[in-house]
Formats: C-alpha cells, sequence, structure tokens
C-alpha cells in the first residue's frame, strides 16, 4: 500500500500549498475544478476499467447538490445533514447499481444504448428541475442556503475539498493495486469468457456503475456549499458532456488524470475565454486529437514521457499461495438431456435430443458439419437457452440459465474458437482463472488473490511440452492461435470442473500438438475422475480417449455407445465416414 | 513464361516485428502450392501479404509479371487474387446466399451445392448462427465461384469433417485443371499430399523445405512439422 | 382529431424521418455515433442565408448547401472518421468535439443571433377542411415520394450489402474486391447530405441559430433506437412514434409532457428492445 500513499500524499501537499501561494481567490477557483474532477475521477474509473461510458454523471451529480440545497436550508445540526448526507449516497449507489445491472443483464453488447440511456435520464431530470419550481426552485435554481458547517467558500471550505480529493484519489490507487482492478479489466476485454468463468458481468458493471455515481454524487453534495446556488444546469446534459471532455482530455486510464484534465481545462478556459476568441474551437480540436492520437489523455502522455526516464522495474514474481477450494458441487453426476430442442428463428437446430451419460469418463461427440453439436455444448452452458425439453445435471436442472452460473454447476467449458483475455498478459489470464469458482468478495480486495495456484494448474504449466511456461508476460494478442488453445485449456481445467466441456480442443495445432492436448485432457480426466465432453473431428483421437461416442446428425442423436459400436453402425457410417488428420 | 506468382525475398510481419524473412517461390499457374509449418511459423502472414491486408518491409511480389507494389486488397482482388483467411471467414450478418452473391462472378454456385447440400438448404440464414464448419464450407465456396487467377487457401479444412475435406480437395483439383493458380496454407498433411504439385516448408519464418510432389515423401513432411 | 393535428402530425413524422435519414445510414449502417449529425442539418439550414448573403438567386440553395455540407462531411471522413470504424465509443467522443467545431465556426462566422429564411411557396392549400401552409404540404408529398423511390432503389441496389460486409469484416470486405475506403467515404457524405438537405427544407419554418442541431440530434438517435437501427421501415415507425409521441402530447398536454414522454419511451426501449421495433438488416 506505500506505492499509494506516496502520490497521494503528494497530491495533498500540493493542494494544500495553493491558497499558501496563491491567495484564497485561487483556491477558491481550483476549488471549483477539483470538484469537477472528483466528479470526472469517477467517469474515469468506470470508463477506463469496465468501458462503460457514462453520458449522464451530472443526474446523480445534480441530484445530491439538490438534496444538499434543501438540506442546508433547513439549516439543522451538522451531524444529523452528514448522516443524511450517507444515507443519500447509499440510495444513489443502490439505485444506480440497480439500473445498471438490469440494462445489463442477459445482454454484452449494450454499452452504447446504456450510454444513451444515461444521456436520456439527465435529459429528463434536467427538464423536470427547471419545471418543478416548487421542489426545485426551478428555472432559476434554489439559493439561499449557507455551505456546509457553515466554512467560508473563499477560505476553510477548501479544506473540505481537499479533503475529499486526496480521500477519492488514495482510495482510486489502493484499488487499482487490489483484484477488483483486474477483474474489472477482464471484464471490458472478453465479457462472455468472464461469464463462463461464473463471474456474474452485468453485476460487475453495476457495481462499477453505482461507485462512479457515488463519486459523482459526493461532488455534487461539495458544489452545492461551494457555489451556494443549485440550478438545472447542475443536472444537465452539458454538464455531464464537459465532465467527460474533462476525463478524456486529462486521462481516463489514471488517477489524477481527471483531475489534472478538471485544473487544466477549467483554468485556460478561465483565462482565455475573454482573451482568445477561438477557445472553444481549440478546445474542441484538442479533444478531437486526444480521442484519436492520445486516448490516455495528457496522464498517460505524461506517463510515457515519465517511462522515458525511468524504466518500469518489473515486479518479481510473489510466492505462489495455495489457492482455496472451488466452492461448487463435485460430486460426480450424470448429464442428460430430456427431449432438448433448439429452434432459433425458423432453422431447427436441436430436435428432440435425448441421452444420459455416465458420472464420469470421457464422451466424445461427433457428427458431421452442422449437426448441431457446439449447440449442444452451448445449451449447457446457457449461451442458448433450449425451446423445449430440459438438461439435467443428476437431480439438478441446469439449463436455460445465464452463463454465469454455469460454473456454480461445475461446469467450465473451452470454446471452438479460443476465448482468452487477449488485452491482458499470459499470467495475468490466469490470475483471473484461479478466481474462476474460488472467490469470495473478500478476496477481491486482498492482493494475495493474485498469489493464487492450484495443483490442476501447476501441472499443466509444468508439463515439459506446454509453451506458456516461457510466455508468461507476453501479451496474449501475440501468441499463435495453437498456444491460445492451451492457454485457454489451461484456464479453464483451473476450476477444476466437474464437467468439462471441449469443442475442438485440437482445433488448429499441429500433429505434436495434437497428441500434447489429448495426453492433458486423460490426465485430467484419470486423476479427477470427472466427466469430459469433447467434440472432435479426429477419429483417431476419438478413439483413442472415449468411453462412449455420442453422434449428432441434424440435431438429432443417431448412436450413442461405445467407439467400435459407434462405428459398425451402418446408419453412422451412411451419414459420416470417418478420417484422420 | 512468367509464372503466376513470383516472391522474391518477402521479408514481413506486424508492427515493428518481422515474422517472415526472406522468402522466395514461385507459383505457376494450373499448379497448388501447399504450405507447411507449425503453428506460429508465419503461414497466415505469407497468405496475407500476398493477398494485401498487410504490406511487406522488404522483397517483391510480382503477379502475372506485373509488380503488386503496395496495392491494397481490393485492387489485388480486382488484379485476380482470391482468398479465404482462416478466422472469420464470413459474413456473420449476411444470408448465405448474400455471402456468395457479393464475390461472385455469376457463375453459379449449383455444382458446389451438389457437393455440400447443406448450404443451398441454408441460403437465407445468417452466416453468422451456422456451424463453424459449416462457415468454413460457405468461405470455400465463395472463394471457389470468384473469378480469380490465384486462390490463396490459409487452413480451409481445420473443423471440417473428413468427408467434406474429400469434396473441398475435388474442387481444388479441377479449379487447377482450369488454369488457376493455388496457395494452400495447411496443416492437414493428407490434403496436402492429395492435392500439392509442389511443397513449401516454413519454420520460425524461413523457407526450411521445397520440394515438388513426386519427390517429398511424407517423412519430408512429417519433418517439417516436428518439434 | 382535427384536420389541423393530422397535418402536424404528418408534418412532424416526414420532417422527423428526413432528418434521422442521414443518422439512419450513418449509424445505422456504418455503425458511426454521429454526434454531429445535427450540426449538419444545422449547415444545411444555413444554406439559404449564405445563398442571399452572396447574392445569389434563391434557386441556387439547394446546390449552395450541397456545396458546403459535402466536401467539409468528405474532409471530416477522409481525415477524422476513417479511423473510426468499429470504434463506437470513439466515434461517439469524436464526433462530439467535430459537433463542437462545427458549432463553433458557425457562431464565428454568423454569429449567435436567430436567422430566419421566408419559404419559397407562400400562402396556404385547403386540406381535409383546414388552411395548412401550402410549403408544408409540398414537402410532405415530396419526403412521401422520396421515400418510395429510396426503398425501390435500396431493394434492387447491393451498396447496402456491401456496407454491411464492409462494417462487419473489413478485411474481408476488401478480400472480395470492396474499395471500403470509397464506399465508407460515399455513405458517409451521402448521410451527411441527406441531413443537410433535411435542414434546407426545414429552414423556412424554423429558428435559424447555430445551436439549433442538438434537439435534431436527440430526437433521431431515439427514432432508430426505437424503430429499429438498419431499415427503412424501421426509420419509419420509429419516426412515427416520435414525432407522433410528442405532437400529440404536446397539443393535448404541453410541450414538456411531449417531450418527457419522448424521453421515457425512449429509455424504455433502450432498455428492453434494443434493436427496435423493426430491426432488420436492409
Amino acid at each position: 500500500m506505500a506505492s499509494a500513499l506516496l502520490p497521494a500524499s503528494l497530491l495533498l501537499v500540493v493542494l494544500l500549498l495553493i491558497p499558501e501561494l496563491f491567495g484564497d481567490f485561487m483556491a477558491y477557483q481550483i476549488g471549483l475544478y477539483l470538484i469537477y474532477g472528483i466528479a470526472a475521477q469517477g467517469i474515469g474509473f468506470l470508463w477506463g476499467k469496465t468501458g462503460v461510458l457514462p453520458l449522464g454523471q451530472a443526474l446523480f451529480f445534480g441530484i445530491a447538490a439538490y438534496v444538499t440545497a434543501i438540506t442546508l436550508r433547513a439549516e439543522g445540526n451538522l451531524f444529523l445533514n452528514l448522516a443524511l448526507a450517507a444515507i443519500v449516497l447509499a440510495v444513489i449507489a443502490g439505485s444506480a447499481f440497480v439500473l445498471a445491472a438490469l440494462v445489463f443483464r442477459g445482454r454484452n453488447e449494450s454499452g452504447p444504448y446504456f450510454s444513451l440511456i444515461t444521456l436520456a435520464l439527465v435529459m429528463i431530470a434536467e427538464q423536470v428541475a427547471g419545471t418543478a419550481t416548487s421542489l426545485t426552485g426551478g428555472f432559476n435554481g434554489m439559493s439561499g442556503f449557507n455551505s456546509l458547517g457553515n466554512l467560508d467558500p473563499f477560505g476553510g471550505f477548501y479544506y473540505v475539498i481537499v479533503a475529499a480529493t486526496v480521500a477519492v484519489s488514495l482510495l482510486l490507487f489502493i484499488l487499482n493495486r487490489l483484484p477488483v482492478n483486474l477483474i474489472a479489466k477482464a471484464v471490458l476485454d472478453n465479457e462472455p469468457r468472464m461469464q463462463l468463468l461464473g463471474f456474474p458481468t452485468h453485476m460487475i458493471k453495476g457495481a462499477a456503475f453505482a461507485f462512479s455515481a457515488m463519486i459523482a454524487a459526493l461532488a455534487g453534495g461539495l458544489f452545492a456549499s461551494h457555489q451556494g446556488i443549485v440550478t438545472p444546469a447542475s443536472t444537465g446534459f452539458a454538464l455531464s458532456a464537459e465532465l467527460v471532455i474533462l476525463t478524456a482530455v486529462g486521462g481516463r486510464f489514471h488517477v489524477l488524470g481527471p483531475l489534472i484534465g478538471a485544473v487544466i481545462v477549467g483554468w485556460a478556459s478561465t483565462e482565455l475565454r475573454d482573451s482568445f476568441p477561438y477557445w472553444e474551437l481549440l478546445m474542441a480540436v484538442v479533444f478531437i486529437l486526444v480521442v484519436l492520437k492520445a486516448p490516455g489523455g495528457i496522464a498517460e502522455l505524461f506517463e510515457a514521457a515519465f517511462r522515458r526516464v525511468r524504466p518500469k522495474t518489473p515486479t518479481s514474481a510473489a510466492p505462489a499461495v495455495t489457492a482455496p477450494e472451488t466452492r461448487f458441487d463435485k460430486t460426480p453426476r450424470p448429464l442428460r438431456f430430456e427431449d432438448v430442442r433448439l429452434k432459433i428463428g425458423v432453422v431447427r437446430i436441436l430436435n428432440a435430443v435425448s441421452f444420459e451419460t455416465p458420472a464420469t469418463g470421457i464422451i466424445s461427440v461427433i457428427g458431421p458439419n452442422g449437426a448441431g453439436k457446439t449447440s449442444a455444448l452451448n445449451t449447457i452452458t446457457g449461451n442458448l437457452s433450449v425451446t423445449g425439453g430440459r438438461i439435467m445435471l443428476g437431480e439438478v436442472r441446469i439449463d436455460s440459465r445465464p452463463p454465469h452460473t454455469a460454473l456454480s454447476n461445475g461446469i467450465g467449458s473451452k470454446l471452438q474458437v479460443p476465448s482468452v483475455f487477449f488485452s491482458l498478459s499470459v499470467s495475468e489470464n490466469l490470475v483471473i482463472a484461479m478466481m474462476a469458482g474460488r472467490l469470495r468478495m473478500s478476496d477481491l480486495f486482498k492482493p494475495s488473490t493474485f498469489q493464487w495456484r492450484s495443483k490442476s494448474l501447476s501441472d499443466i504449466l509444468g508439463h515439459p511440452s506446454v509453451p506458456l511456461k516461457e510466455e508468461m508476460t507476453a501479451p496474449v494478442e501475440y501468441l499463435p492461435q495453437g498456444h491460445r488453445q492451451f492457454l485457454e485449456y489451461a484456464m479453464t481445467v483451473a476450476a477444476e470442473p466437474s464437467i468439462l466441456l471441449l469443442d475442438e480442443p485440437c482445433a488448429g495445432l499441429s500433429p505434436d500438438e495434437t497428441a500434447l492436448m489429448t495426453k492433458l485432457v486423460q490426465s485430467y480426466q484419470s486423476e479427477t475422475s470427472r466427466l469430459v465432453i469433447v467434440i472432435e473431428h479426429d477419429m483417431s483421437i476419438v478413439e483413442a480417449i472415449s468411453d462412449k461416442v455420442l453422434v449428432l446428425h441434424l440435431g438429432k442423436v443417431l448412436a450413442f455407445d461405445d467407439y467400435d459400436k459407434v462405428r459398425q453402425n451402418p446408419q453412422v457410417q451412411a451419414v459420416y465416414s470417418g478420417g484422420t488428420k | 513464361m512468367t509464372a503466376l506468382l513470383e516472391i522474391e525475398g518477402l521479408t514481413g510481419g506486424y508492427q515493428d516485428t518481422n515474422v517472415l524473412f526472406e522468402i522466395s517461390v514461385k507459383i505457376e499457374a494450373g499448379s497448388l502450392l501447399g504450405v507447411l509449418g507449425r503453428n506460429g511459423v508465419g503461414k497466415t502472414t505469407l497468405a496475407r501479404l500476398v493477398q494485401g491486408e498487410i504490406k511487406a518491409s522488404q522483397g517483391d511480389i510480382r503477379f502475372d509479371g506485373q509488380p503488386m507494389g503496395n496495392q491494397p486488397a481490393h485492387a489485388r482482388r480486382h488484379m485476380g487474387v482470391g482468398y479465404m483467411p482462416q478466422t472469420a471467414m464470413v459474413f456473420d450478418d449476411l444470408t448465405v446466399q448474400e455471402n456468395l452473391s457479393l464475390g461472385s462472378s455469376g457463375k453459379p454456385p449449383d455444382l458446389y451445392f451438389d457437393l455440400f447440400p447443406r448450404l443451398a438448404e441454408r441460403l437465407k440464414q445468417p452466416a453468422g448462427t451456422m456451424s463453424g464448419g459449416e462457415r468454413k464450407i460457405l468461405s470455400f465456396v465463395r472463394t471457389m465461384i470468384e473469378d480469380t487467377k490465384l486462390i490463396i487457401l490459409d487452413e480451409p479444412t481445420e473443423g471440417v469433417q473428413p468427408e467434406n475435406i474429400n469434396h473441398m480437395a475435388d474442387c481444388l483439383r479441377e479449379r487447377v485443371a482450369e488454369g488457376a493458380g493455388v496457395l494452400l496454407c495447411e496443416q492437414n498433411l493428407n490434403l496436402l499430399s492429395d492435392v500439392a504439385d509442389w511443397f513449401l516448408g516454413l519454420d520460425s519464418g524461413r523457407v526450411t523445405m521445397t520440394g515438388s510432389g513426386n519427390m517429398t515423401t511424407r517423412k519430408d513432411l512429417n519433418a517439417v512439422l516436428s518439434l | 382529431m382535427s384536420s389541423v393535428l393530422l397535418l402536424n402530425l404528418a408534418w412532424q413524422i416526414s420532417t422527423l424521418a428526413l432528418v434521422a435519414l442521414g443518422l439512419a445510414i450513418v449509424f445505422g449502417k456504418l455503425r458511426i455515433m454521429n454526434m454531429a449529425h445535427g450540426e449538419f442539418v444545422m449547415i444545411g439550414a444555413y444554406a439559404p442565408v449564405i445563398t442571399s448573403m452572396l447574392g445569389l438567386p434563391g434557386w441556387l440553395q439547394l446546390p449552395v448547401c450541397l456545396v458546403t455540407v459535402g466536401p467539409v462531411a468528405f474532409v471530416l471522413e477522409r481525415t477524422i472518421i476513417r479511423h473510426l470504424y468499429g470504434r463506437m465509443f470513439d466515434s461517439l467522443l469524436a464526433t462530439w468535439g467535430i459537433a463542437i467545431l462545427l458549432r463553433e465556426i458557425v457562431e464565428l462566422i454568423f454569429g449567435r443571433g436567430y436567422q430566419s429564411v421566408s419559404p419559397p411557396i407562400a400562402g396556404t392549400v385547403c386540406v381535409f377542411g383546414a388552411d395548412y401552409p401550402a410549403y408544408r404540404i409540398a414537402v410532405i408529398i415530396g419526403i412521401l415520394l422520396g421515400f418510395i423511390g429510396l426503398y425501390w432503389w435500396n431493394t434492387r441496389s447491393k451498396t447496402g450489402t456491401r456496407i454491411k460486409a464492409m462494417v462487419g469484416n473489413p478485411n474481408l470486405a476488401e478480400a472480395i474486391g470492396i474499395n471500403t475506403a470509397r464506399l465508407s467515404a460515399g455513405a458517409f457524405v451521402f448521410g451527411c447530405c441527406t441531413a443537410g438537405l433535411a435542414g434546407l427544407i426545414l429552414a423556412p419554418t424554423v429558428r435559424i441559430e447555430p445551436m439549433m442541431g442538438l434537439d435534431y440530434l436527440i430526437r433521431s438517435f431515439f427514432a432508430l433506437v426505437v424503430g429499429g437501427l438498419g431499415s427503412l421501415e424501421g426509420l419509419g415507425i420509429g419516426s412515427g412514434i416520435i414525432a407522433g409521441t410528442q405532437t400529440f402530447l404536446g397539443a393535448v398536454a404541453s410541450q414538456t409532457y411531449g417531450y418527457l414522454a419522448v424521453l421515457t419511451l425512449s429509455t424504455l426501449f433502450l432498455w428492453l428492445k434494443p434493436n427496435g421495433v423493426r430491426s432488420s438488416s436492409r
């Protein structure tokens, strides 16, 4: 945590010096910029980590400002006011969480639509604030109240703002070093993969949004005290857009970025607006340039320059910590399809599929292209919902549930096209995989979670032919396809699932790599005595590993038996002739 | 007679890193060159360099005697170079029919529908809802019906069921017989032995083996792929 | 329902459809969240002002509009927009910057005050027993015919399919011979010119000032969200719902309620039915 305290302390010192060096009026102005900066820091956290872009943060800013104004106007006990503030913050955070979680639930690509929703909401708020005169003072706004604790905005109140700024920044610095940070980035990188690892991504986004809303509300409360007046503009679209611009220009990937953006843009705007008629024009051009060329904003440019002088020292790997046990039911249970039907539009993909696997063993699924093999696997994980029938795991019904619940039933899935976290390094990918199925809420905030290792993972990585050991710090996007297959396999197996679903694990692998993957799968099954279901085309592999073979054709089960019997089945021979690579 | 495709000293890769070094090879019209190598040796990079998706750092590519220079991919297509990529090989949002019609020269795909009847059944279906293997077949047929002189295919049989692979081999042989040149990157040694007239083996971005179809044995091919 | 209300509905729906058409192409097809869409409408609305400033005859307003909007759109596409395909959030931000830029430039040239121009067709016509401005009737009919023509063209042309292909998989589009740079520039410029044209047509009926674009932007986005991106039917349905709700409630209750109803409706659609009423692919 020392590395978080240092920049926060520097910030504190710098901010405390301002009234000493530049006088009270400058402190008053900087105070306002800091207030906007705090709100922008919330945006930076949400946008920089999870990729969700809120276009209506003034909604929370303004509501908090109005509530603060109303409360302060009523005067009353300072401690009661602060308690009320805490309650309001909690209510805002709770509502924001529910809003975001509902919008993102069951939908992966709804980012831009969420942004438009926040835009529409802030416009409603602005409209209401301007017309509900009895509640909000209408178009002219609400004034006639003293600041919190009767502190002077040109004097003591500045220190309240500084305290808030440093507190928020410190909190953000600390969060950056915790597993929470990695989880948020992973959700942005590959949401479906996160869901298959058991993370409820809509709730993660909801929590991030709620957090940003709370920070915006905090800023709004400070704003009311600082300015002494709250108008509909405080809950308006223009302010929301301005905050986004400050975040972008300052830098959304750095904690202090939005503060830098707010102070620089705010100061420059005040200084230059009168003397330089092209000021707004210049701002627009700068903003466009930042979006195109420097998406990390000013803060990232600073960091790049800093890194040239002092390159990043690679952190030494911390010692491994044994991971806690996975928290799902590990008793072996058979998988049963009962008259499962799957229709997408007019296309019938699965047509009354029924079978029951043994509780352990390796089952291969074969069939011509388009037989419905991958779709069958997708119905097991919940990526597709069945349109008829049901899927049972022992006594538990598992079909038509959201994909992030699959792991809680012990289902681990490796996809046809390797789905891993491309922007993260191999080791970061594995860290996230290690959290799957084992995480408690508190572990998100403990640095030791980064060091979790399990036997299943160490076995794979330790295998001499598996290529990942040397590539631990490499970003995954540069790995060749075959190595990504091994990475995704390792990640799926890290959670030691009771049912391991593998969709063409040898696709794109050379003959030697194929032999290695086959051996890994066999040893997993023999060591853990669990159920493995593999989709394969290569009959030599199917013959070598299968306890039973399921043949699908045109969405129907053609045969389900051991390999030799299936091979001799005339129906199977008719539609599907085997071959090897 | 100038070869259909001449590559000389080709070096190229991604951003600042080169992945292929000093590749020189020729493809005559009416012949098929099989390119083999383990994962990550540069087969896809070679395909993309010839097709135009990425630019070479050094070296020449001459098509039909004309230097390709820095022509963008769509211009190369109009020169007569067709391409079936390894990933993202169809337009997911378009129907099967639209996928086929965008590329075609008007050559009817009917012959191909006989070989791959599933495609005909799915004409109105969005390509993205088809299985992985079906998408490969769609992309393959789209590539075959284009009016092209040189066809580049990057691992077309991955995930395709063996019976269909045999059909694909027949289609390739026929196109070659009609005079097309084919650059086929593959890990499927059976297919390569079946259709290739020439072999090019790659390792770590360099040529490690060349040989004609008749003279190269299965053992030679295995050697290129062995660890 | 009175005839005037009916005619107002027809006017609001058809003009919104025309305004939103450009965004339907740029956002619906090219997936560029063009926050400067309203500014292109605004620039088009200034065309009559520019024409009279230059002392040109009135019938040159249309060419002036195209000559102003077209090159601006083209330059913006080649310098900024072309980096943004497939980057929806970045396109939102960059075009927001462009919007501010365009607003400022117009303000610097023309000042912040309102301008107004007179309609090319004066007087009223008696329709359904009510006296209604002839210009508006002509515009309604013109837009209707225009959309019919556009629909007919779209069913026969491969351009929409090629754009969809290009947006979904630009590398493959290039591989099959589509000149993606030319196609995307053409589509973007066409979309912006349509917006400018809408502005030109609306100019005699609104106050022309640099900030007028925001309202058109918001309503266009919501019309598309509700109706469905990527299809002409969606555009029509969305415009009908949005303009219809706003006009109807505006007449029955107040402007504020009309506006609030539109916002609430759009929020609900964004949440529950983000693909809109009709999201087919055309």
